[in-house]
């Protein structure tokens, strides 16, 4: 393929989404992606928050051996590097604080735009979806399209505090009378402090948040209509997906805390204009750890020794293997000393999470108990040969 | 060395400005005794500057000149601490060197060394969970937003509060940087947790860049021969870079940014991690 496009919006959960069960119509843009695209059912990403998840989708490795302190080890290949070395022109644009240069994610890129520079509103303290696209319009009209093109964009426009605009909030609830300023207050009096037990409130969130997701679908589509003009559309695959989910009060949580349950670590994956498999879906297990070698894949490169996870493409070669993910198992915006990791191992149906503080096991049966609701550790006969699979991943020390 | 040569007319200009600075420190030594001073002098071209018009203004006032104070971040440049040692020795300037010992014992004196925070004292722990960071470690770099506040901010602080100091001159200038254009030539700084009260002299902050490397050139101020090489704003060793490859003077400076070569994507990053509510 002669171009490759990264597109990630922070926080984006699967199920609102049309196409995966979502309410219909709030999000006719990423649903008509489906039809041209491969759209993943058993997508998973290697850990329910930014920092632990990116060195995934980026790096193609796991958190605990990724950041230094909280910054991006010079031990990983970040996939522009990689791309960048064999002659790709490659670019980012976005605007996530943990993504930014001054946490070494930088490397590699011919331009890279993180926003940091810019003053932001702060009830929406990132840069618009709409915005990014400026950027992006601007620079593809300054760069050499006859040279392969590695792109990533990345929204932050669903990502709390869930402020959205008045005509996204329409589209959602009408009966909605809130102020920006009730929003954010939302956001300090509820979110922040996780105060997920009035479940009304919860609701509201949920909506609130579903506004962003329209907002965002109209922005993707803004985006994809820049892709087409520039002629870069037609000669690139995309590929489509999220770092994490969001929780709404399904595990007793808000936003996005160190937990390795489906709301936050199953995520929506599209591939639009795919090598194969276009129009279907495909139900193998897949992990953000398998994105770094599917784009060196797509421009026919071989893949990097750094790299861990491997090539989706070509489907039947992709052999069929569990997914992990790890992460500081932080249950509070900020991550306190005290916190200890947080891992998970997910195969066929069953999904095994350890968490080190409280040197508590969970196992679920998914096919029976997609909520996770029903702990089945200690009667199921597959507890065992689970819990030695993650075994030798949890004894790890943090960096 | 180079020296320029100037019209009368932007001479002229020269020493309207020099006789302004001159005036704010009239005024500091108008308010405080001359031990209770400091001149913060970092070796870069601003202090140096600070410091030549303080001499100057001491010799003509018969006035002794204050103490200097420079802060070793543990990352400096040999061409800073060399050019501190010479002019210092030639101008006889006593001068305190203020460090964090404790943080550079912790890193074993190394760069990008893992520092453990329980390695640290009481006073450098206490610092960190004030500016909220719950992490265990951090790479010590004078410029992290850690590293930044321990081998700077605390040294300061606690260099005032056991010398006494009651007034400092800084070098700083408006057109610097943008959050630098509203600043004062006086700020009375209150005491708090963190410090102890001060008044911060600033006598040149209407001199600009091209002011300074006018007033430097013609007058044969002394300077560090980094910035010959073309940096034009010198930080911590690692983290400056030059901006292009032509002495700094001879390079755009009313067009491109003083402090490119620095890295300033720190503060901004932590704001916006602290209006997400993470910091």
């Amino acid at each position: 393929m002669k171009h490759v496009v990264l597109f990630t919006i922070d926080a984006l959960r699967r199920d609102v989404l049309g196409l995966y069960g979502g309410t219909s119509g709030r999000t006719p843009f990423f649903d008509s992606l489906a039809s041209e695209g491969l759209v993943f059912d058993q997508a998973y990403s290697v850990a329910p928050y930014t920092q632990a998840s990116f060195p995934g989708i980026l790096t193609s490795s796991y958190l605990f051996d990724t950041l230094k302190a909280e910054k991006l080890s010079a031990k990983r290949t970040l996939i522009s590097e990689a791309l960048k070395s064999k002659g790709v022109t490659t670019a980012a644009f976005h605007s996530n604080a943990y993504l930014s240069g001054y946490f070494g994610w930088n490397r590699g890129w011919d331009a890279f735009y993180d926003s940091m520079e810019e003053d932001v509103d702060l009830l929406n303290p990132y840069i618009k979806g709409n915005v990014i696209n400026r950027k992006v319009d601007q620079w593809l009209g300054t760069v050499d399209l006859g040279r392969s093109l590695f792109l990533w964009v990345h929204y932050m426009d669903v990502h709390e505090p869930y402020v959205p605009d008045r005509r996204f909030v329409e589209r959602v609830d009408g009966s909605i009378r809130l102020s920006a300023q009730e929003m954010f207050g939302l956001f300090k009096s509820t979110i922040l402090p996780r105060n997920a037990g009035d479940k009304a409130t919860v609701a509201l969130l949920r909506s609130l948040y579903e506004a962003h997701v329209c907002e965002a679908d109209e922005y993707a589509r803004e985006l994809f209509g820049i892709l087409d003009r520039h002629g870069v559309l037609r000669d690139a695959t995309v590929i489509f997906t999220t770092d994490h989910g969001e929780e709404f009060g399904e595990h007793g949580g808000l936003s996005h805390d160190g937990k390795m349950y489906d709301e936050l670590v199953h995520v929506p994956q599209i591939v639009v204009n795919p090598p194969e498999g276009k129009g279907g879906r495909c139900a193998t297990l897949v992990s953000g750890l398998d994105i770094p070698p599917t784009v060196l894949h797509l421009f026919g490169l071989e893949s990097e020794p750094n790299f861990q996870g491997h090539s989706f493409f070509p489907l039947n070669h992709y052999s069929a293997k569990g997914v992990y993910g790890e992460a500081v198992g932080k249950l509070a915006h900020k991550i306190k000393e005290t916190d200890q990791p947080a891992y998970y191992y997910r195969e066929g149906a069953l999904k095994v999470i350890y968490r080190k503080e409280e040197d508590g096991w969970e196992l679920y049966d998914l096919a029976s108990d997609s909520e996770e609701k029903n702990n089945i550790m200690s009667t199921s006969p597959e507890a065992g040969r689970m819990k030695q699979k993650l075994e030798p991943r949890i004894n790890r020390v943090y960096l | 060395m180079p020296r320029n040569t100037l019209n009368a007319a932007r001479a002229g200009e020269l020493k309207t400005k020099i006789a302004k600075s001159k005036e704010i420190f009239q005024q500091a030594y108008d308010r405080f005794p001359v031990k209770d001073m400091r001149l913060i002098w970092s070796g870069g071209k601003d202090s140096t500057l600070v410091l030549w018009i303080c001499r100057e203004f001491c010799q003509e006032k018969k006035l002794s000149l204050p103490m200097a104070f420079t802060i070793d971040e543990g990352d400096a440049f040999e061409e800073i601490d060399a050019i501190l040692k010479k002019v210092g020795k030639e101008w006889g300037v006593a001068l305190d060197w203020g460090r964090n010992d404790d943080v550079l014992r912790a890193a074993g004196h190394t760069l990008d060394a893992e520092v453990k925070v329980s390695d640290l004292n009481p006073r450098n722990q206490a610092e960190i969970k004030r500016i909220g960071f719950d992490l265990k470690a951090f790479p010590f770099e004078a410029e992290s937003y850690v590293g930044n506040h321990l081998m700077k901010t605390v040294v300061f602080n606690t260099y005032l509060e056991d010398h006494g100091v009651k007034a400092v001159y800084q070098g700083l200038r408006w057109d610097e940087q943008k959050a630098r254009a509203k600043d004062a030539y006086f700020d009375d700084v209150a005491a708090s947790e963190l410090t102890p009260g001060h008044t911060r002299f600033r006598p040149i902050l209407h001199f600009t860049e091209r002011d300074i490397w006018d007033t430097t050139l013609h007058f044969g101020i002394p300077y560090c021969p980094l910035y010959e090489k073309g940096y034009r704003s010198l930080g911590a060793k690692t983290t400056s870079l030059k901006t292009l490859d032509k002495p700094a003077w001879e390079q755009d400076l009313e067009n491109t940014e003083e402090r490119a070569g620095r890295r300033q994507d720190k503060e901004k990053t932590m704001e916006r991690l602290r209006q997400l509510g993470y910091m």
